[in-house]
């Protein structure tokens, strides 16, 4: 096999990397925090709307990143609205997104410490995971995308695999009725659907590295509709599996559907623990696409080389983490990032094509 | 640098002997995996109770006894030298308090080995219990664990849930028992489908009355009979429903997978129908402002025993005739349970909510709070069609 130098991934990794950035944390408590906000048994068609929103604001995304061909959201919107400007919009990017890094680090503890490792203190946990992201972040975009690459099939195999058994489970009447309440709870339901697709925004990092930027926009769409899908069949097998009430009952309602049934004969009888140990590597997967844009940030923000940013994010990284006290806290930072999320990435790819377009169309200048 | 070298290799050796292996693995053989466990009403046995009479208390009120049934690895090994003096494959036991957390880590002070909970299948409730204390309360600790699975099915018992994990046959253990009992929905219809944790978390959020499996037992023998109503509102028991009454719920649900309905013809002998399929569909109703439901039912079946031996069951006319006999006596036993629900107890078990909420949800949305309440006056009709399909291997 042949081992590329340069820092350029074909368009099949783009897909990849999306889906594995946007593909996380969200998938263990989206269910609960649909239906919380939405209280119907409808929350399959906020998903739904919810993803064409994102799909839709990806595009602007892509197409703005598109103008500038390897140049990353960084450079680019120094371009556009002045260094000053553009360097603070570059310094919110990069502390969202070491936040959303450090949170979902926690979240892997936390679950890792409730059904798995038992006992283990935190940072026995988070430590070596942080290091091994470090490790893969050091061999540059290239060297992140064949990993993804790999743990990509696998992770999803088993997540449908176990979506898959869980059928026994389900029943259709705990969906219905379908639009019970009127359309009022599905546009409730949109604010939580809209936050579980944070992530996507790397693709303005990402258009820069492509060997065929021109191919963007079919790398999103792939990227961005393999998580749709996914998040979609959770919400439909988890609520159709357990029921409205016994959702909004459970901490971590995916788990809980699959510790909700046991299957003699097969290689495992208890579905949580394979699904558990798979899911670690996709939010490991998840973590470094975060640590790896944050460094990567950094270095071209502030000019300087990455090696050592990578470095010094480690323990920054880690008191992100250990920031939280309870489990409360944790998920009281779920909700900001999601709310980060919309102000920056709904916000600052929007007027940053106005800006742009006012500039050229009116101003005629050459940006 | 060498001396440094050679004291990292060191600290790198010794820490393969000081943390080899997972960082809190306990061997299982250390530890107590019990299978079952049974809340009872506080009555502490009598060891118990000399146990405090010599001074071993804490700070509790004896609300209720949780027994553990604990499912030892060591009789196993054991088993094949003492052939003679049968080993029990299980072994109870009993502690009261009023935390069932409590009561858990409090048999660590009895016992050498801790208990896990990982492999709990079966709990049950005894119906006494039940009526004193609210079921969100007593099932609050399993729910919350995060050893128990929520696939542990749940029961209710109408004596007392100890005699449940009792069995006279010394090579079973009863928790395993009564797990296993529940895959019997293709023998008979008196096997309800089971409620495991999960479920039961649902229903008890949703505050709908609901039913649990009862448990009947004498001696070390057990029997599935009928099932025990926990009223939603209060989350606690208030009656029974026998076994008949629990076929016919799975008539209305059509969920039954086999059975039997079995009665007399016009000269007073039995015969019996064998259910091949069964298939059922509630509508709801709204006029005005009157609900009404109406079901029909269908059902395949085989004339499998008949002691009539004047008629001939393979003549039309004798089938027809005995598939009448079958669906008067489908219908009494329907009118039987729609009295216990509707005048008796008052409460909608059989799922008529459900079928409201999907058809009328705003209708719904105005009765939920007090359904039972309304249920108990709506209107319900059947449409029973019973088709006896074949007569079995012999024709006379």
């Amino acid at each position: 096999m042949f081992i590329r130098n340069d820092d350029k991934i074909t368009t099949t990794q783009t897909s990849i990397f999306i889906t594995d950035t946007v593909l996380g944390a969200g998938i263990l408590t989206l269910p609960r925090g649909v239906i919380e906000a939405a209280k119907t048994p409808d929350v399959w068609l906020s998903v739904l709307l919810g993803g064409f929103i994102v799909i839709m604001v990806t595009m602007v995304m892509v197409k703005l990143s598109q103008q500038f061909p390897n140049h990353t959201v960084y450079q680019y919107s120094k371009r556009i609205v002045g260094t000053i400007p553009g360097g603070i919009l570059g310094v919110c990017l990069i502390g969202y997104y070491i936040i959303i890094a450090g949170f979902e680090v926690r979240i892997f503890a936390e679950i890792t410490m409730y059904y798995l490792l038992e006992g283990t203190p935190i940072w026995a946990i988070i430590i070596p995971f942080i290091w091994v992201g470090t490790y893969i972040c050091f061999g540059g975009i290239n060297a992140i995308a064949r990993v993804f690459q790999i743990i990509f099939p696998i992770s999803i195999f088993i997540l449908v695999l176990s979506y898959f058994l869980s059928i026994r489970l389900f029943d259709i009447d705990n969906l219905r009725p379908v639009l019970g309440e009127g359309v009022l709870p599905v546009f409730k339901g949109l604010k939580s659907t809209v936050l579980i697709f944070t992530g996507c925004e790397v693709i303005m990092t990402l258009v820069a590295h492509m060997q065929h930027p021109e191919r963007a926009v079919r790398a999103t769409f792939a990227g961005i509709g393999i998580p749709f899908v996914l998040y979609l069949m959770t919400v439909i097998v988890v609520v159709g599996g357990m029921s409205v009430d016994s959702v909004m009952n459970s901490t971590w309602p995916t788990i809980d559907l699959l510790r909700s049934f046991e299957i003699t004969g097969l290689i495992f009888e208890r579905f949580e623990f394979p699904f558990l140990v798979i899911w670690m590597m996709q939010l490991f997967c998840n973590f470094t696409s975060f640590y790896f844009n944050a460094s990567l940030g950094i270095s071209q923000v502030f000019r300087l080389k990455i090696h050592p940013v990578i470095f010094g994010l480690i323990p920054v990284i880690f008191i992100t983490t250990m920031l939280p006290e309870r489990i409360n806290d944790v998920f009281k930072l779920g909700d900001t990032i999601g709310k980060m999320g919309i102000f920056l990435f709904f916000l600052v790819p929007v007027l940053l094509t106005v800006i742009l377009l006012f500039r050229k169309k009116v101003l005629n200048h050459h940006v | 640098m060498y001396r440094c070298k050679n004291l990292l290799t060191l600290l790198l050796l010794s820490s393969l002997v000081v943390t080899q292996g997972c960082w809190s693995s306990k061997e299982i053989e250390d530890l107590s995996v019990y299978a079952g466990l049974a809340l009872d009403v506080g009555e502490r046995p009598e060891v118990e109770r000399n146990l405090e009479r010599e001074g071993a208390t804490y700070y509790k009120k004896n609300l209720l006894t949780a027994t553990i049934q604990i499912v030892p690895i060591k009789s196993f090994e054991r088993q094949e030298k003492s052939s003679e003096k049968q080993l029990l494959k299980y072994s109870n036991l009993r502690l009261t308090g009023d935390s069932v957390f409590e009561i858990m880590r409090q048999y660590s002070t009895r016992r050498e080995r801790p208990v896990i909970g990982h492999h709990l299948k079966v709990i049950v409730v005894s119906t006494k219990l039940a009526q004193q204390n609210q079921m969100d309360q007593l099932m609050d600790f399993v729910l919350r664990d995060n050893d128990i699975r929520p696939s542990c099915r749940v029961f209710l018992s109408k004596g007392k849930a100890y005699d449940t994990f009792i069995s006279n046959q010394p090579e079973e253990v009863p928790a395993f028992r009564i797990n296993s009992m529940t895959q019997n929905r293709y023998r008979t219809n008196k096997v309800m489908k089971d409620v495991n944790l999960t479920q039961l978390d649902g229903l008890l959020h949703s505050q709908q009355s609901f039913l649990l499996q009862n448990i009947v037992s004498t001696k070390g023998e057990i029997e599935f009979s009928g099932a025990g109503i926990i009223k939603g509102e209060t989350s606690k028991w208030i009656g029974d429903l026998n076994q008949e009454n629990v076929e016919s719920l799975s008539w209305i649900q059509g969920t039954g997978q086999g059975g039997v309905i079995k009665s007399y013809d016009w000269r007073n002998k039995n015969i019996t129908y064998e259910i091949k399929s069964m298939h059922s569909k509630t509508t709801a109703k709204l006029q005005g402002d009157a609900i009404s439901f109406h079901v029909a039912i269908e059902s395949n079946g085989r004339l499998i025993e008949n002691w009539d031996t004047k008629e001939n069951p393979s003549e039309l006319a004798y089938l027809e005739g005995a598939e009448k006999v079958f669906e008067e006596r489908l219908t009494t036993m329907l009118d039987h349970l729609m009295r216990k629900m509707q005048s008796k107890y008052k409460v909608d078990v059989a799922g008529f909510g459900k079928v409201l909420s999907i058809k009328y949800p705003k209708k719904w949305k105005s009765v939920k709070d007090n359904w039972d309440e309304v249920f108990s006056q709506v209107p319900v009709t059947f449409e029973v069609k019973l088709t006896i399909t074949d007569f079995g291997s012999s024709t006379e």
